[in-house]
């Protein structure tokens, strides 16, 4: 005989930064509620719920999704990134932290880890992005401080870095791969 | 807000999802992408006995291409999502107005997780999907425990949000028949990504002799559900899309319009605006076709 939970609940296992965790949650329970009040991770804020302000933006399965608009339920099974994953572990600020930091990409702070999220999305897809294509990117999260222009200095400078590093690693895999066909080739003969 | 509580499925194939839909007897709801109903739900604009999340049913999303020449067809799987059109080179071979128009959508994360699909039942009457369809001629593939049916664009819509389904009917893929020769899209909206004001998508082929044919004008967010504007394509027939001839059938646009007053424009002024972006989008598509010559 199958266990039944009587009350309205769904089981949910997803990877949260790397880290497998399971949690009950109440199947309207959207998925912004759930990282911050059965997950505790609150780094991910709370803003409309009606998926206009972006505040509560996070990656999940490498794609940057308002949270507010998916169910807790959703998340089973999917790999999820928020704001906590990016710090280093000695609590050093990342390269996109310290961007931000360095161009005055905050004040308040409340819309940070969003912008955060959607960046850190951005540069996953290892594209060259003019600043009219970032600001039509990070469109859909909202910031009533900054007027946005350290925000997208910050993610600039951020895309571009990370670009000359992925190109870097790509012709370093490439050299590798080079190598061990030589040593295959060697190994033959 | 939080939404309202409701019994959460999810289903693992169609027919699983529609077998659900009947038990629930119209209060269900299929959950696609979510970036519309959710809101709607997160608002208590709605409250639902049962969301029915068809977000792991395989071969749902997809896009492919059938058959050659006049037969060619593209078919679009309902949940494919807005994201996978912007980075499609085949939809972007195929259906470039599509794509054109999907990058008007919301924003970043609204692309990432909407679907076609979803747009279509939702039949926002500004929504840019529902448009796209229609001036592309789609037809509507729908599923049900009774069987399966195909549903013209033209016909999918009784009136705003209102897309011409039965309760245990679930839609499962677009089929586009061969995209036309030349195309043009023109959108007003008061700010990035919102609803917008108006819409107005153009398509045509262009003989040789630089006579066209088959211009189809939609006209999106100036009426229930977005609207062919017959009278004026029939009076660009066998033109060359003189300026004459763009003003009159520009004008004769306004036979299809019953535009709304909302917060974002009044009837009055959609009505003003109707042919002016008529017009711009038909000097787009002349324009256009025009460089096409050149190259």
């Amino acid at each position: 005989m199958s266990f039944e939970r009587t009350l309205n609940e769904q089981e949910i296992s997803l990877t949260l930064n790397g880290e497998r965790v399971r949690a009950w949650a109440p199947s309207r329970m959207h998925a912004a509620d759930f990282l911050r009040q059965r997950l505790g991770r609150t780094g991910t804020h709370v803003g409309c719920e009606q998926g206009v302000c972006g505040m509560c933006t996070v990656m999940v399965d490498g794609q940057a999704v308002k949270s507010c608009l998916m169910l807790a339920a959703q998340l089973d099974g999917a790999e999820v990134c928020t704001v906590e994953s990016l710090a280093e572990e000695n609590g050093n600020l990342n390269a996109l932290q310290q961007a931000f930091k360095k161009h005055h990409g905050l004040q308040c702070g409340f819309c940070t880890p969003g912008f955060l999220m959607l960046a850190t999305s951005l540069a996953a897809r290892g594209e060259a992005m003019s600043r009219e294509q970032i600001r039509d990117e990070v469109s859909g999260v909202l910031c009533r401080c900054t007027g946005y222009e350290g925000i997208v200095r910050a993610v600039e400078e951020y895309l571009s870095v990370q670009q000359a590093e992925g190109s870097r690693f790509r012709q370093a895999e490439g050299s590798r791969h080079a190598e061990g066909a030589q040593q295959a080739m060697e190994a033959q003969s | 807000m939080k939404a309202a509580d409701f019994l959460y499925h999810r289903a693992g194939s169609v027919a699983e999802a529609v077998t659900l839909l009947d038990e629930y007897a119209g209060e269900a709801r299929l959950l696609a992408g979510g970036q519309s109903l959710m809101p709607m739900l997160n608002m208590r604009l709605w409250r639902l006995g049962a969301l029915i999340d068809v977000n792991q049913v395989p071969g749902l999303d997809g896009i492919e291409v059938e058959g050659q020449g006049d037969l060619e067809a593209t078919r679009v799987g309902a949940l494919t999502r807005y994201a996978s059109l912007e980075r499609s080179p085949l939809a972007a071979s195929r259906l470039p107005l599509l794509v054109e128009m999907v990058r008007h959508i919301g924003d970043r994360q609204v692309r990432n997780r909407g679907t076609l699909g979803g747009s279509l039942v939702q039949g926002d009457p500004t929504a840019e999907m529902p448009l796209a369809c229609l001036v592309l001629d789609a037809r509507v593939r729908v599923e049900s425990g009774r069987g399966g049916r195909e549903i013209a664009m033209g016909e999918f819509y009784h009136g705003s949000y209102a897309a011409a389904l039965e309760f245990d009917e679930m839609v499962t893929e677009i089929r586009f028949p061969r995209h036309p020769q030349h195309f043009a899209f023109s959108e007003l909206t008061r700010r990035h990504g919102d609803f917008c004001v108006l819409s107005v998508a153009v398509t045509g082929e262009c003989d040789s002799d630089g006579r066209w044919h088959d211009v189809r004008i939609g006209l999106g967010g100036v009426n229930d559900m977005p609207v062919l504007a017959e009278a004026a394509s029939a009076r660009l027939a066998g033109t060359r899309l003189a300026d004459d001839d763009i003003r009159e059938a520009a004008a004769l646009t306004q036979e299809a319009i019953d535009p709304p007053s909302d917060m974002r424009a009044t009837a009055e002024y959609r009505a003003h605006l109707v042919p002016v972006h008529v017009r711009r989008a038909l000097q787009q598509l002349c324009s256009k076709n025009r460089a096409a010559d050149r190259r």
